[in-house]
This record gives structure tokens, sequence and C-alpha cells, in this order.
């Protein structure tokens, strides 16, 4: 009888997690509920950093069958597996944002490529370690900070590396306010934080409405590989510009643009299971995507303080614009923003620094199609 | 494949791409500094798109 009753209740236990669970899920676990933490108590991108956090403690309690085949996060996960997902969020954004500062400043726009030299230091540094060239390219796309366009570039370069690349790209987005300050201060000086900038020429309709047409010609004639995203981008935005489809913008910013949020981070968070990911390859890829956020931000600020060197004295630049020209949009522009008031309350940099920052997810777009191109990858 | 899977390939693949994204960025900047020029067609008022629309 008493052993009739042990074997019940051992049957039982298997069926229930608690059989399976290591510290490999208590690490996981700890790391879900760290992004939580930041995303409730210091704010740092909640929208991203909740369901991305959620969905990494649920994946690492054994027996959840969210996660399983058939299970709604891992519906989610294919969402984005299967690119559904990064051209719908491109389609949002757009249909959420003004490109007015990146067309009133074109002289800018150059910072949206300079920002991205952290893309290559990742890439020779995962070659060094050893990662063939294509899954070189995918870990250095991260420094692009433009996850969908990480996850886009991944899925044709190296999809087994997926989860490690979206989580390491989504994360340093959301954490890019903790990254990119001591850099942004470390190579500018007092003088130079507190350029302020000249104020724009305004941008008519005509313009806004011709923007997203030229570039989806532009961008699907030169950059056929990352054309999907770009064009659901410019789709969005003429949605927004146009002014006679104000119900399918509204929807695109806000419903739409919400529940694919929704997806993206559960089927992000739920790859984030202690056995496939607590690796030594998953370390590198985190490292590695984290010096390619370092130099991206270090290069934008170089950039911008080369251009200087040729600029008059009154049309320089503020060299923090540099960092904004990596392309997390708006976050990489807030940073910027945020440092130069510290230095002067009254310095409104966030208008000029949305121009780079917008750029910058052309250039990210651009280094991907040209990735792509030569690797010969379609 | 058309750049080799070695160290110099991944150096080879980011000068060139790293270039040519310049390169390519420069030109969609000098496209946006003709932007200006569309004004001389005409002038679209908001109110009145928005109007024509209901």
């Amino acid at each position: 009888m008493f052993d009739q009753f042990l074997g019940f209740l051992q049957a039982m236990a298997d069926q229930t997690g608690v059989a399976h669970f290591w510290w490999g899920n208590v690490v996981m676990i700890a790391i879900g509920i760290a992004m939580i933490l930041l995303a409730i108590v210091k704010k740092y991108e909640p929208l991203l950093l909740i369901g991305i956090g959620f969905a990494c403690v649920i994946s690492n309690v054994p027996g959840s069958d969210l996660i399983l085949p058939g299970g709604l996060f891992n519906y989610a996960y294919h969402g984005i597996e299967l690119l559904i997902i990064p051209p719908l969020i491109f389609f949002g954004v757009g249909a959420m944002t003004d490109f007015g500062p990146m067309i009133a400043h074109p002289k800018l726009v150059v910072l949206g490529a300079m920002a991205h030299l952290g893309i290559f230091i990742a890439l020779i540094g995962a070659k060094l370690l050893g990662f063939s060239i294509n899954e070189s390219g995918a870990i250095g796309i991260i420094g692009g900070a433009d996850g969908p366009m990480a996850v886009f570039v991944c899925v044709k370069l190296a999809p087994h590396l997926l989860p490690q690349v979206a989580v390491a790209a989504y994360s340093y987005m959301a954490l890019m306010p903790l990254i990119q300050p001591p850099v942004m201060k470390l190579l500018t000086s007092k003088k130079e934080r507190l350029i302020r900038m000249k104020q724009m020429r305004p941008v008519s309709r005509l313009e806004k409405i011709a923007f997203p047409i030229v570039m989806g010609i532009v961008v699907n004639l030169f950059f056929p590989p990352v054309a999907p995203l770009i064009t659901m981008l410019m789709l969005g935005n003429l949605f927004k510009e146009c002014l006679v489809t104000d119900r399918l913008y509204k929807t695109a910013a806000n419903d739409l643009m919400n529940v694919i949020i929704i997806i993206l981070t559960v089927g992000i968070g739920s790859t984030m299971n202690a056995e496939s990911f607590l690796t030594v390859k998953t370390i590198e890829i985190v490292v590695l995507g984290l010096i390619a956020f370092l130099g991206g931000t270090a290069s934008g600020v170089l950039g911008a303080k080369f251009m200087n060197l040729f600029l008059k004295e009154g049309e320089k630049i503020n060299p923090l614009l540099g960092s904004a020209g990596i392309a997390s949009v708006p976050i990489a522009a807030r940073v910027a923003h945020i440092v130069a008031a510290k230095e002067d309350r009254e310095n409104l940099l966030i208008y000029h620094a949305m121009g780079p920052n917008l750029a910058g997810v052309f250039g990210t777009a651009i280094s991907g199609g040209i990735m792509l191109a030569l690797l010969g990858v379609k | 494949m058309i750049v080799p899977d070695s160290v110099y390939g991944a150096v080879l693949l980011s000068v060139i791409d790293f270039t040519l994204s310049i390169v390519m960025i420069t030109g969609i900047g000098f496209v946006l500094a003709l932007f200006p020029l569309l004004n001389r067609l005409g002038k679209l008022d908001d109110e009145t798109i928005r109007k024509s629309s209901h």
C-alpha cells in the first residue's frame, strides 16, 4: 500500500516540472526577473523588456507548454523565424515616424553609416573566435542596433543563432541608456556637448509624401535583399504622411504595433531557455554584441567630430548626434538628447538627433544588404 | 560565396561593406538635398487634403 502511494507520488512528480529543474533555470529566471525590474524601476524600454523578461522566466520553468510546439509562445517565435513579424514592426514604426528631421538636414545622414563601425568590429571579432563568416555577419549586425533588421539578416545568414542574436540585439537596445553615455562622455569635451544646433528648415507635405515613394524605389533598386523591411517602413510612413488614410495609419501605429510588440517580445523571451542559452557561444555573442554597440557609439561620435573639422565655426554639429546614428529609433536619439541636456537643460537636441537616428535605420539596412550580397545570400 | 570564410575574408567584407555603406548613404543624402526643389512644383495644403478625403 505504502509502496503504491510512493509510486503515485513519484509519477505525479515526474509529470510536474520540479524533477527537471536545474541551476541553469534559476540563473535564467533571475535574468528574466532582472529585465522586468529594470523595466519597472528604471523604466528601461518597458514595452520590450516586460514581455522578454516574463517569457524568459516562463520558458525556464520546466513543463511550461507555452514554449513547446503548439504553444502560443512557440507560434510567436515562428512568426519571427518566418520573417512575418520584422516587416510588420517596420510597418508600424514607419506609421509612427516623422522623417522630417532626416529630410531637413541631409548633411547628418552620413552619420547613419559612420555609427555602424561596431558591426564590423564584432564581425571580425566573431571570425577570430572561430565562428563561420555567415555566423560572424549575423553577430556583427547586432551592432546596427536595429532589432528587426538583426533578426532579418540573422535568419538569412545563420538561423541557428537567431535566439542569441535576437536577445542580444533587443536587450542592448533596451539598455542603451546605460551603454552609450559613458562612451559619449569619454569621447567629447564639455564644450562640444554644449554645442547648440541651428533650427532646421520646415519640411513641406509634398516632400514628406515624396520621401517614402523615392526611398521605396531606391531601396528596392539597390538593396533587394533587405527591401522587404524598408518597403514596409515606407508604406507605413506613406499612410501617415498622405493624410487621407488616417484610420490605416492609426491602426498601424497603435493597435497593430502593440499586438506585434507583444508577439515579438514573448517570441524572443521564449527562446531564452537555459539548455540552449547557457552556452559558451551565447556568452561570446553577448560580449561581441556589447562590443558592437560600444564601437558603433564611438564611431558615430568620432565621425561627427571628423565632420566638424570641415565645418566653419557656428556651423559645427554637436558630436553627441553621432551616437544617434546607431539605428535604434528613437532610443539613441533620446540618449543623445539626455546627455546634452545634462550639460545644458535648454539644449533641445532630440529633434536634431532624430535625423541621424532615422538615417541609421537606412545605414543598417544598407550594411545588411551589402553583407548579404557579398556573402551570396538572397 | 564571394567572400572567403577566413579572417582575411571578414576584414575584406568589413572594409567593402563599410566603405560602400558610407558611399550609398551619402548618395541618399544628396537625393534628400534635392528635395526642396520639389516645392517648386507647388504646395500641398494639409487642410485641403484632409477635407477632400471626407
